[in-house]
């Protein structure tokens, strides 16, 4: 039992989390384990400074909580300060995965799902070295405060990736294919799913073609329209980048147009996948929050902190990779909401574009980038050849001002490698998507 | 049974800055375990967070080599050598008054700009043996400012970086330098579109072509250079090196995962302009027939994989004017870029400064720039240096096409 005191905030979160990794590399088994670890995070507020500590010695919590209270100075108005009477105070348990626990899943199985998937890899003569990797998590999260909060979750994840280097005779590719999920049987029947994305990348490989640079109408898969969004406008939205410039207030002002008016972006931690945070590292309970509705910046993501600076309310975005850290306001799921087309409808007024259907990366500053690994021309409102773009880039308001069509249906991705990065943080898991979009102008290289 | 045992400690003070106020203070240390056991030809791990308890270990490696994981049993032989490159930098019960009048004093030179971000004060002990009688032990420490500086009023999350890391920390100095930096971004230049030297950190543009060098890919035929290695495929100038060395690369441990240790503490992968290695373990090396980088890296608990600490290129130019002389273009913040799979490299550059016969003139407006893999470490190497105007960091130049927006 934590012994919370007086003149101080103060909150603990604790992190039990089997992680299970099988890969193998050119028919050969690399590795094979089951990392369980156990971890806490503590934190003390003052009201002037706060405090921080992480252990992996999660039996002797209250020592480690007792040396962050003997370094701060009690202060008797701390539950009038502004953050912390931002403070949810919520009491909850929810376990989600209880019934199909990836823990519970025996490792040969795991290794017997890999096991079948390899040898789609090696069915096209081009792949040079065909690799293969299980991956899963589960967490069980508890957080507790001083001001009474008691939350226990869990989270899940699963999954499989493939990369499979492609070569002939000059020609080089570095294929890949990965899905996640939240229960493994989601990963069982994904054969010819497989087959196809290598056959589509063996093709790319022998038929690609080199843009021609310059500036072209660009459509975006779900899954390049959710990293745009991510990189373009959620990372601007994470409102602790607002703390140290006053001026910031006056030029993100909620309500000024900054996108076209079919666009709206929003962001929400209760939707299942890698980005499910149904309460988050400070205890606040996830909604769903508009970033942009239609062309108009509608919200931003907080912290308690920032949410009493910027005098706004909680979004439940304070999240931490893991508890070797605090949390920083980040986001969960981000993605672009649906329009009115299908997909012929969004290409046939092309006469010359590109069509971005995978991507390696992307980044996101005044001007955001996107380096695509799959692209195809866009000729006379069809689809045509396969070509090699390095990087497709943008001014970020004028790109979003320059979106002129969405498909109706939205695609949300979940991802089990890579993941977020900001500063210090790296692989933070977070979900995304959107519809098929269409922007009128885009420089492609 | 042959045996190999690695404990790692890492202690870190970070300091959060917001708005040029210290904000916060964290406290972070982290111990891990690692034996691996080698039997019939296959490998058998197990690690642990906290200090490790080496017998319950080793039980648990035993276990561990029923997954049947590949792995050639190639120990290095007897060594016993300790490097230690500790230094007195600051005391953790100075570091936030000591910080806060630094920031104070930064505020008052750089006004225009809001800062942001972590001060970090860290120490590390690595410490590897085998049943061979390999000792090996590396501790170190070092200390980071980075900083996000904000043009107030842009509205940008980040305008640009102030950085320094070093071990000898001279408030004045520190802070002449990143005033030289403030200076150079409220003065706006120009240049013309064409073919410059550009100068960056290593990393950012040859970043994207590492992959070309990792010995699996090398072997499967899919990379650039597969078939290249022992010939003479770069510039006579460019001789690349993964940097280990705790004197240049702070924080740095000299030895690799699989305690292997090179001359120099830095293995080299290009020497005048001949591709002398590829990225390897033990494993890859000896599966492919390749030269060991002695470069591998490895999670806790984990097989060891492909390693790479920092490139080194060895100096062909005493100062950047000597490098550079003329027109060039230094890189500080080049985001998004990538390289098809041809080679073909560009990237946008959000930021950097025009230097003309080594001096920085000004700030460039948004620019790209772009070459190709064997060019850029070909026929538009220029060199590398150590004399930069604002870090004592390697950075090297390359010609390239320079393109506005």
């Amino acid at each position: 039992m934590i012994q919370f005191k007086d003149g101080f905030y103060a909150d603990i979160r604790i992190e039990d989390r089997s992680r299970t990794v099988i890969s193998y590399k050119a028919g050969m088994l690399e590795e094979m384990k089951n990392r369980k670890e156990k971890q806490a995070f503590l934190r003390v507020y003052d009201g002037k400074l706060w405090y921080y500590a992480s252990v992996t010695d999660v039996e002797h919590l209250q020592k480690t909580l007792d040396g962050l209270y003997a370094a701060a100075t009690a202060n008797p108005g701390i539950l009038e300060d502004p953050v912390v009477r931002r403070f949810e105070k919520n009491r909850d348990s929810i376990s989600s995965f209880a019934d199909c626990s990836v823990r519970d899943v025996p490792l040969k199985d795991k290794q017997a799902l890999l096991l079948n998937y390899l040898p789609i890899l090696s069915e096209e003569s081009s792949v040079a070295l065909p690799a293969g990797t299980y991956l899963d998590r589960n967490s069980k999260f508890r957080f507790l405060s001083s001001l009474g909060a008691d939350i226990c979750y869990d989270y899940q994840t699963c999954g499989l990736s493939f990369s499979f280097n492609m070569a002939e005779g000059d020609k080089k590719f570095a294929g890949h294919w990965q899905t996640g999920a939240t229960r493994f049987e989601e990963l069982v029947g994904l054969e010819e799913t497989l087959r196809d994305a290598v056959r589509e990348q063996a093709y790319f490989l022998r038929n690609s073609v080199q843009v021609e640079a310059g500036k072209y109408p660009v459509v975006l898969s779900p899954m390049a329209a959710g990293v745009f969004a991510h990189e373009s406008f959620g990372h601007k939205s994470e409102s602790d980048f607002m703390l140290s410039d006053e001026s910031m207030k006056n030029e993100w002002q909620l309500g000024k147009k900054v996108g076209s008016p079919i666009l709206s972006i929003a962001e929400c931690g209760s939707v299942p996948g890698s980005g499910f945070v149904p309460y988050d590292d400070e205890g606040t309970k996830a909604r769903k929050n508009y970033l942009i509705k239609n062309g108009v910046l509608a919200g931003r993501l907080h912290s308690a902190m920032t949410a009493a600076v910027l005098d706004e309310d909680l979004t439940g975005n304070a999240r931490a990779i893991d508890c070797t850290f605090e949390p920083i306001v980040r986001m969960t799921t981000t993605y672009i909401e649906g329009g009115e087309l299908d997909f012929d409808e969004l290409i046939a007024p092309i006469k010359k574009g590109y069509f971005i259907k995978t991507i390696n990366h992307g980044s996101g500053m005044s001007t955001f980038t996107i380096a695509p690994s799959l692209s195809y021309e866009i000729v006379d409102g069809k689809l045509g050849r396969p070509v090699q773009i390095s990087v497709i880039t943008g001014t970020v308001f004028e790109t979003l001002g320059l979106i002129d069509g969405l498909t109706r249906d939205v695609e949300l991705l979940s991802f089990v490698t890579g993941g977020c990065g900001k500063m210090e943080q790296m692989g933070l898991p977070v979900g995304f998507g959107g519809p098929y979009v269409r922007v009128s102008s885009m420089n492609v290289q | 049974m042959k045996k190999e045992f690695i404990k790692e400690t890492h202690h870190s003070v970070t300091l959060n800055v917001t708005a040029g106020k210290i904000d916060s203070f964290r406290e972070l240390e982290k111990t891990t375990g690692t034996v691996r056991v080698y039997e019939n030809g296959c490998i058998g791990i197990a690690g642990c967070l906290g200090e490790p308890d080496e017998d319950a270990l080793t039980k648990q490696a035993i276990e561990a080599l029923s997954f049947g994981i590949p792995y050639p049993c190639a120990l290095d032989g007897a060594l016993e050598l300790t490097v230690d490159e500790t230094k007195d930098i600051i005391k953790v019960s100075e570091l936030i008054p000591t910080m806060q009048t630094f920031l104070d004093r930064l505020g008052k030179l750089c006004p225009k700009f809001a800062f942001s971000n972590k001060i970090i004060l860290s120490d590390y002990t690595s410490e590897y043996r085998n049943s061979e009688g390999r000792h090996l032990v590396s501790k170190g420490n070092s200390f980071a400012i980075s900083l996000i500086a904000q043009n107030r009023g842009s509205g940008n999350l980040f305008d640009t970086f102030l950085s320094w890391d070093g071990k000898e920390f001279d408030p004045d100095k520190v802070l002449a330098y990143f005033k030289e930096q403030y200076d150079a971004f409220f003065t706006p230049v120009d240049i013309e579109p064409g073919r410059y030297p550009v100068v960056s950190a290593a990393e950012e543009l040859y970043g994207r072509f590492l992959q070309h060098f990792v010995g699996d890919l090398y072997a499967a035929g899919a990379s650039l250079l597969s078939g290249k290695l022992g010939e003479k495929v770069f510039s006579d100038k460019l001789t690349a090196r993964d940097d280990m060395n705790p004197k240049t690369a702070y924080g740095a441990c000299f030895f690799d995962a699989e305690g292997c240790v090179e001359k120099d503490f830095r293995p080299v992968l290009v020497e005048n302009g001949v591709l002398k290695a590829l990225l390897t373990t033990k494993k890859t090396a000896q599966q492919y027939g390749l030269p060991n980088s002695e470069s591998a890296d490895a999670p806790y608990d984990g097989v060891p994989g492909i390693g790479f600490h920092g490139l080194y290129f060895d100096p062909t130019a005493k100062t950047l004017k000597e490098l550079v002389p003329g027109k060039a273009v230094l890189m500080v913040i080049a985001s998004g870029g990538d390289a098809t799979p041809d080679g073909h490299f560009a990237t946008p550059v959000q930021m950097s400064y025009l230097l003309e016969d080594g001096v920085v003139k000004g700030r460039l407006p948004d620019i790209s720039v772009s070459g190709s893999f064997f060019d850029m470490m070909g026929k538009d190497y220029v060199g590398a240096v150590r004399d930069v105007p604002f870090k004592d960091a390697a950075f090297i130049a390359v010609t390239m096409d320079v393109t506005k927006g």
